[in-house]
């Protein structure tokens, strides 16, 4: 059947004005993907009997299990009424909020959608999140009210009830329909508003301010839905019925005699019909009439229902056979209740009929696209369509002719990739051989017997020939003649399909104008293209073969290689397809990632990019379970990210593998597509690592419990002052102020290093500027260097005088003096939110690019041991002595360095050298001692034996027992800077996101409950004009943000959805060292005090991760431990 | 004599014994298990949950309670708390099953960070995660050695790891500036320890940027050093070639 009206297929296609391209749009479980069941069977694509049950769209495994959909698919299908034959496009789409970038998908190329609702549920969450949508891509939508059986069945409605029910659900609907008209009306008036404001002169007359909103003004009334204007259907898809007013309004206008017109007004709606009078009246309440719809339609239908379930055998005959029904034996003596329902019903009010004359009806054509959605499709961000280029323009007229001349342009909208299985096409099918390549076949497989039998007849003669025929036969893969053999695949292009990768991708796409020929030469413009930039390369009218093209940013150009009908599962070859129908396309994998345009005219600019409803938001971090996968794991996961349009994925600078997707469920089915079809390899799945920071604070003012410090007396807790003594280690002296001298081991050189804590401002300023400090770094290294070989860029130039008078600005007061001008390094990795000051005397040095060659002779001296020092810093800065993560906004200052010795040293050991050199390498006095430095990096990697180094040693001044002196002094200054961090009260910092959210009133309270649980602070909260939504700003730490998404939709139903970026760093105010030391504190927080220090908590976590000293007791009670029996 | 019965004995499977030998004599206390190491370390604070009496023996496990002479003798002093502290301090532990596990775990995952930290994989040029590195360990069967130091155990670790996935140290980058007449004769004696050479500019020094295993720090080090007595110079630009910031897949 299918196969047969494949022809039938291309010729529709070919008819644009009888095109309706359609999806199936509504809230998880109202029964999309039933209804499509429905429409399908009407095609014989599969059994009326099991539509509903097989969920054909519902391809992939997980969906069955699961039960819901979990991606958009296309079918074409075939609808007839009267004399006119459609060509419907039908998109089913997933209702979980998951998946809603499907819906994305789905709508964008679509022209029209119907939108179910639950007869019983009624508006849920995402009916309105897709109503948005649909309203958001401009297309048109109908209503299908589904599942009215369960009004009969499950709920026991009275047909009077139904229809009071069913009114509310139209009337949420509309009134949803509204809020979004009034909400864009409400935008547009703003835009113009603003418009006006930017050129005054233009409406100088209007003083008034006008109040009324232009709401007034603007008609709605065709965006409502409502029975009678036809693009209401109700429908229970489950049982296979379904009816418009207009069905009933036919039959009726023959049974009572009164015209079709006046019924159609009237079925919906609070009238009733005076049998006597042939009239139809207003309800009056008093009188307690049946309205008609409940009179004439429900009624018939509850009493069928009755009558089948109660199995009143003779009703149902009496019922059947009045409606000129004839059901079948099997069905009739069947005693489910359903089945026979089922029987009736599709063939009393067939539910496809109902359906599709709607959707033929009501919804547009791909000719009858509207300007607006064009130029809205069209332009870009804040770009208005006036801005666009002539040639761009010009295309609008493209798109709203729908050409399939060979002049129009061809304009395709690729909206998506999917993958299917390299076996599955079409091409590579086993397909059944025609009856002339059989009879090829069995006359080669005859000359080939009989080839044999000759060669076994001479063999000595027949040599040479049977070479040649064994080479002949050898490319026809030697097959044995069998009759399962004639069915073995062939293949058309026997290219290797990639070798071991599976999976092809197919662009969902369609097609805005022109014909889409096979082979045809096309660009791919990715949605950051931009024509204007080409036009600007390429002069206009150019003619030259798009192979000499200039390269442009976002733009590809290659052929259409496959076309395919899309069938659900199947997928059929197409030559070409004509304008306006949805169309999959093959062999763009290396072009398109997620979606792209592809048009014939460079001039073309990208369609808007896709509008998601929900954000990627929840993160995982993936990992191969055997480590030699990682290969394997990292193509999987771009083919993922081809193959599914909202997952993001990021390699992080921890080496981590982060998925980030929208939702739990959308997680299982990614990780499952990983796992199954892209990667193949066992994954493990876990919390992405979260990042802190350290840094310093000023002393607090106030204690734990706001008590000014100084007034209190310290209770003596023994462990205080134990602690004290353990943090600095004796040969260290640190004086009252926070100043840390610390000497080299071998007891050559001083540094004396303080920390201060950054101001918050001149933080965010380095972390802003990062890329020109490295530049600025790379400059200045250059210039040290004393080539004077690049100069300045008098951009850069500027940029870093601008740089450093933001910093002098927010660096003030008597402690900054000068400390911009003496800044010698930023930190870690050279561009980092920390510095280095250095203030000691006899050195100079500072990062800001002077005159070149300036007092680099004396420099140079120090070069060796300023950058030593620099290192130092660098490594402190790295790791902080905390948790080991990178500080933030610390300031070190060098304030001595004191060298004294070294040049001593030095100038002596040149001595000594001219007497060693004398009397050969004998007093070389050779020490064994050998000490450790945990912290020298390249002391640890020597792992040649020690008598090597010291046979070498005589040679080196700068070399002893310690190693060599640069790399002492780089330890040394990183553990100056350590000491001098942890005599300051030390902080931790968190990572926080910005979060979004966008919430129903009526759920605010939950989602502020949510928020406050994992310590999130509300911004702002404001209420979004037009509507009821409300959106609030609020930050969240990301060490709180897992399953935050997952447990604020529980929370609130769904009715709230959160977006979370990355925004700032944020000081944790809590000490994470902190114990109770006033009286005060004490009888507040008790002894231990670990209660709720949420800093501490952190602390340990990420030290018990990298495997450091966590403080924490084995054991908390001796007594209660597991006491083990020795058995004697 | 006291009853034997089940109530009123202390199973010594149960008591972690501390001895201490001074003045000729063994000295010892009876702590409680896993209790000891968290009152040397600091972190327990209170002596009555790390010691289970506080009397000093001669024999925990036969109940010979020392002599309050030798006590004088050995320590100058009689009381029993502060020699038992001092016993504590310094004396001879067991470590027991729950101290032993934890410091092994410690010390697996401080290797497995210290791999992580030090190694990229050679083809992406990222590094690997330390969970995935404790996998690999795991893998290998690798035992942690407490006697010997994580950052020891760390290059075993990658040396073993390098068989079995595609791991190496990340790579340093180093700067060296040499004369001219030196140069040449130096360059061929580097070569060896050298991994890529990134550029090599001959104007009125050699200048050569080039990545080395650390490994080879040292030795290149002294090398220099040596052949340029002390006028070449060498400075490390990059101690670890990592790729830096967040890649997103596009």
């Amino acid at each position: 059947m299918v196969l047969n009206s494949l022809d039938k297929m291309v010729q529709l296609q070919k008819n644009t004005a009888n095109i309706r391209n359609i999806c199936v749009l509504a809230h998880v479980d109202h029964g999309k993907t039933t209804l499509a069941d429905c429409l399908i069977s009407s095609n014989g694509i599969i059994s009326s009997r099991l539509a509903g049950k097989l969920r054909y769209m519902d391809s992939r495994e997980d969906e069955q299990i699961r039960g819901i959909t979990m991606k958009s698919s296309a079918i074409s299908l075939h609808y007839a009424t009267g004399n006119e034959e459609y060509l419907i496009n039908l998109i089913d789409s997933p209702g979980h909020v998951d998946f809603s970038s499907e819906v994305s998908t789905a709508v964008r190329i679509c022209d029209g959608c119907i939108i179910v609702v639950d007869a019983v549920e009624g508006v849920c969450p995402q009916t309105q999140a897709v109503l948005r949508q649909a309203w958001l891509e401009n297309i048109r939508p109908v209503l299908v009210i589904n599942k009215i059986d369960r009004l009969i069945v499950e709920l026991r409605f009275t047909p009077q009830e139904a229809y009071s029910h069913l009114k509310n659900i139209l009337e949420q609907i509309n009134a949803l329909t509204g809020t979004l008209f009034t909400s864009k009306v409400l935008e547009e008036r703003a835009e113009r508003e603003t418009e006006s404001q930017v050129n005054p002169n233009s409406e100088q007359g209007e003083q008034v301010y006008d109040w009324s909103t232009g709401l007034e003004d603007t008609d709605d009334s065709h965006l409502y839905f409502s029975p009678e204007q036809g693009n209401v259907v109700f429908t229970s898809a489950i049982d296979g019925w379904g009816f418009g007013i207009e069905h009933f309004a036919k039959i009726y206008s023959q049974k009572i005699g009164i015209k079709k017109e006046v019924l159609l007004k009237t079925l919906w709606g609070d009238y009733y019909v005076n049998m006597k009078a042939k009239k139809i009246m207003k309800v009056d309440q008093a009188k307690a009439k049946k309205p008609l719809f409940v009179q004439l339609i429900l009624e018939n239908i509850w009493s069928l229902y009755d009558a089948v379930l109660k199995k009143d055998k003779e009703k149902i005959d009496k019922i059947v056979t009045s409606l000129g029904l004839k059901i079948g034996a099997r069905e009739a003596r069947h005693s489910d209740p359903k089945v026979q329902i089922n029987a009736i019903c599709s063939q009393w009010l067939p539910i496809s009929h109902a359906v599709l004359a709607m959707v033929c009806q009501k919804l547009p054509s791909p000719l009858d696209i509207t300007a607006e959605r064009v130029e809205r499709l069209l332009c870009t961000g804040s770009q208005t369509f006036d801005s666009l280029p002539p040639e761009t323009q010009a295309l609008k007229a493209a798109f709203m002719k729908c050409g399939s001349e060979d002049t129009a342009p061809v304009i395709i909208f690729v909206s998506k990739m999917f993958a299917v299985d390299t076996k599955a096409l079409p091409q590579n099918k086993p397909r059944p051989l025609t009856q002339e390549e059989i009879a090829q076949r069995r006359e080669r497989a005859r000359q080939r017997h009989a080839e044999k039998l000759a060669a076994a007849q001479g063999q000595v003669h027949a040599e040479p020939t049977h070479d040649g025929s064994a080479l002949e036969a050898s490319p026809e893969g030697e097959q044995p003649t069998g009759v399962g053999q004639q069915l073995e695949s062939v293949t058309p292009n026997p290219e290797p399909q990639e070798g071991d990768s599976q999976e092809s991708f197919i662009a969902f796409a369609r097609v805005f104008s022109g014909v889409a020929q096979r082979g045809k030469k096309i660009f791919v413009l990715g949605p950051k293209y931009s024509p204007v930039e080409f036009l600007k390369q390429v002069p206009l009218g150019f003619s030259a073969p798009p192979d000499d093209l200039p390269p442009v940013p976002h733009m590809a150009y290659c052929s259409l290689e496959n076309l395919y009908l899309l069938m659900g599962r199947e997928l059929e070859e197409l030559e070409e397809v004509p304008p306006g129908n949805v169309l999959g396309i093959g062999g763009l994998q290396d072009f398109v990632l997620k979606s792209a345009t592809l048009c014939s005219l460079p001039s073309c600019p990208p369609f808007i990019p896709l509008n998601f409803e929900a954000t990627p938001i929840v993160r995982v971090a993936v990992e191969p379970k055997h480590p030699s996968e990682m290969p394997q794991l990292v193509k999987g996961m771009k083919l993922l990210n081809q193959a599914d349009p909202c997952v993001q994925i990021l390699i992080q600078e921890t080496g981590e593998h982060v998925l980030v997707t929208a939702g739990e469920v959308h997680l299982q089915r990614c990780l499952d597509d990983l796992k199954e079809r892209f990667a193949k390899i066992h994954i493990s799945v876990s919390e992405p690592i979260i990042p802190f920071r350290e840094t310093i604070t000023k002393p607090p003012k106030v204690d734990m419990v706001n008590e000014e410090i100084g007034k209190q007396q310290k209770v003596a807790v023994i462990h205080q002052t134990k602690e004290d003594q353990s943090k600095i280690p004796e040969g260290i002296q640190v004086d009252s102020d926070g100043l840390v001298t610390i000497t080299t081991p071998n007891k050559l050189a001083t540094l004396s290093v303080r920390a201060l804590p950054l101001p918050e401002e001149v933080t965010q300023i380095l972390e802003e500027s990062s890329d020109l400090v490295r530049s600025m770094e790379q400059l200045t290294s250059s210039l040290n260097e004393g080539k004077n070989t690049q100069m300045i860029h008098q951009k850069t130039e500027e940029k870093i005088l601008e740089f450093k008078g933001k910093l002098e600005q927010h660096l003030t007061g008597r402690k900054w003096r000068n400390a911009v001008d003496q800044i010698w390094s930023f930190g870690p990795r050279k561009c980092g939110p920390n510095i280095l000051v250095n203030k000691s005397e006899d050195f100079q040095n500072s990062v800001w690019p002077g005159p070149a060659g300036k007092a680099l002779k004396e420099a140079s001296r120090y070069r060796d041991l300023g950058n030593s020092i620099v290192s130092g810093f660098q490594l402190a800065t790295l790791s902080g002595p905390m948790c080991e993560e990178p500080l933030m906004g610390v300031c070190f200052v060098l304030e001595k360095w004191d060298l004294s010795k070294f040049e001593e040293q030095e100038t002596t050991d040149k001595w000594n050298k001219e007497q060693s050199d004398l009397i050969k390498g004998g007093q070389e006095e050779i020490k064994t001692c050998y000490v450790r430095d945990e912290n020298q990096e390249q002391q640890d990697d020597c792992s040649e034996p020690f008598e090597k180094r010291t046979a070498q040693k005589g040679e080196s001044v700068l070399t002893d027992c310690y190693g060599p002196f640069s790399g002492q002094l780089i330890a040394t200054m990183k553990e100056a800077c350590r000491y001098a961090l942890q005599v300051k009260p030390q902080r931790l910092m968190a990572a926080m996101y910005t979060c979004d959210i966008m919430a129903t009133s009526d759920v605010l309270g939950r989602v502020y409950a949510v928020l406050s649980k994992r310590e999130g602070r509300v911004l702002q909260e404001e209420m979004k004009e037009g509507t009821d939504m409300f959106i609030i700003k609020a930050v969240l730490p990301v060490a709180e943000s897992f399953g935050f998404a997952d447990e604020i939709r529980k929370r609130t139903s769904g009715l709230a959805s959160p977006q979370l970026v990355f925004s700032h760093w944020e000081i944790i105010p809590s000490d994470p060292f902190w114990v109770p030391t006033t009286e005060e504190e004490y009888l507040h927080f008790g002894e231990k005090a670990d209660s709720e220090n949420q800093a501490r908590k952190y602390m340990n976590a990420v030290r018990k991760r990298k495997g450091l000293y966590v403080e924490e007791k084995i054991v908390e009670h001796a007594e209660k431990q597991r006491t083990l029996s020795k058995n004697k | 004599m006291s009853i034997f019965t089940p109530t009123n004995q202390i199973r010594l499977t149960n008591v972690a014994v501390v001895r201490m030998k001074r003045g000729g004599k063994r000295f010892e206390i009876a702590c409680y298990k896993n209790k000891v190491v968290g009152w040397r370390s600091g972190v327990e604070k209170d002596l009555d949950e790390v010691l289970q009496t506080h009397s000093v023996f001669v024999n925990v496990s036969k109940g010979q309670v020392a002599k309050k002479e030798d006590l004088i003798s050995a320590f100058g002093t009689d009381d029993q708390t502060e020699i038992c502290k001092q016993i504590l301090t310094k004396g001879e532990v067991q470590v027991s099953d729950k101290e032993r596990h934890t410091q092994l775990e410690q010390m697996f995952r401080d290797i497995a960070t210290i791999v992580a930290d030090k190694c990229v994989n050679p083809e992406t040029k990222r590094p690997y995660t330390v969970i995935l590195i404790e996998r690999a360990m795991k893998d290998i069967h690798y035992s942690v050695k407490p006697n010997k130091s994580t950052k020891q155990q760390a290059l075993e670790v990658i040396k073993q790891l390098k068989e079995n996935m595609k791991i190496e140290r990340a790579h340093m980058r180093l700067r060296f500036i040499l004369p001219v007449n030196e140069g040449k004769k130096l360059k061929e004696k580097l070569k060896p320890l050298i991994k890529v050479i990134e550029s090599e500019d001959y104007s009125q020094q050699l200048e050569i940027v080039c990545l080395i295993d650390p490994g080879c720090f040292r030795e290149i080090d002294e090398l220099i050093k040596k052949e340029t007595k002390g006028k070449g110079s060498l400075e490390v630009l990059n101690l670890k070639d990592v790729e830096e910031g967040d890649e997103k897949f596009e």
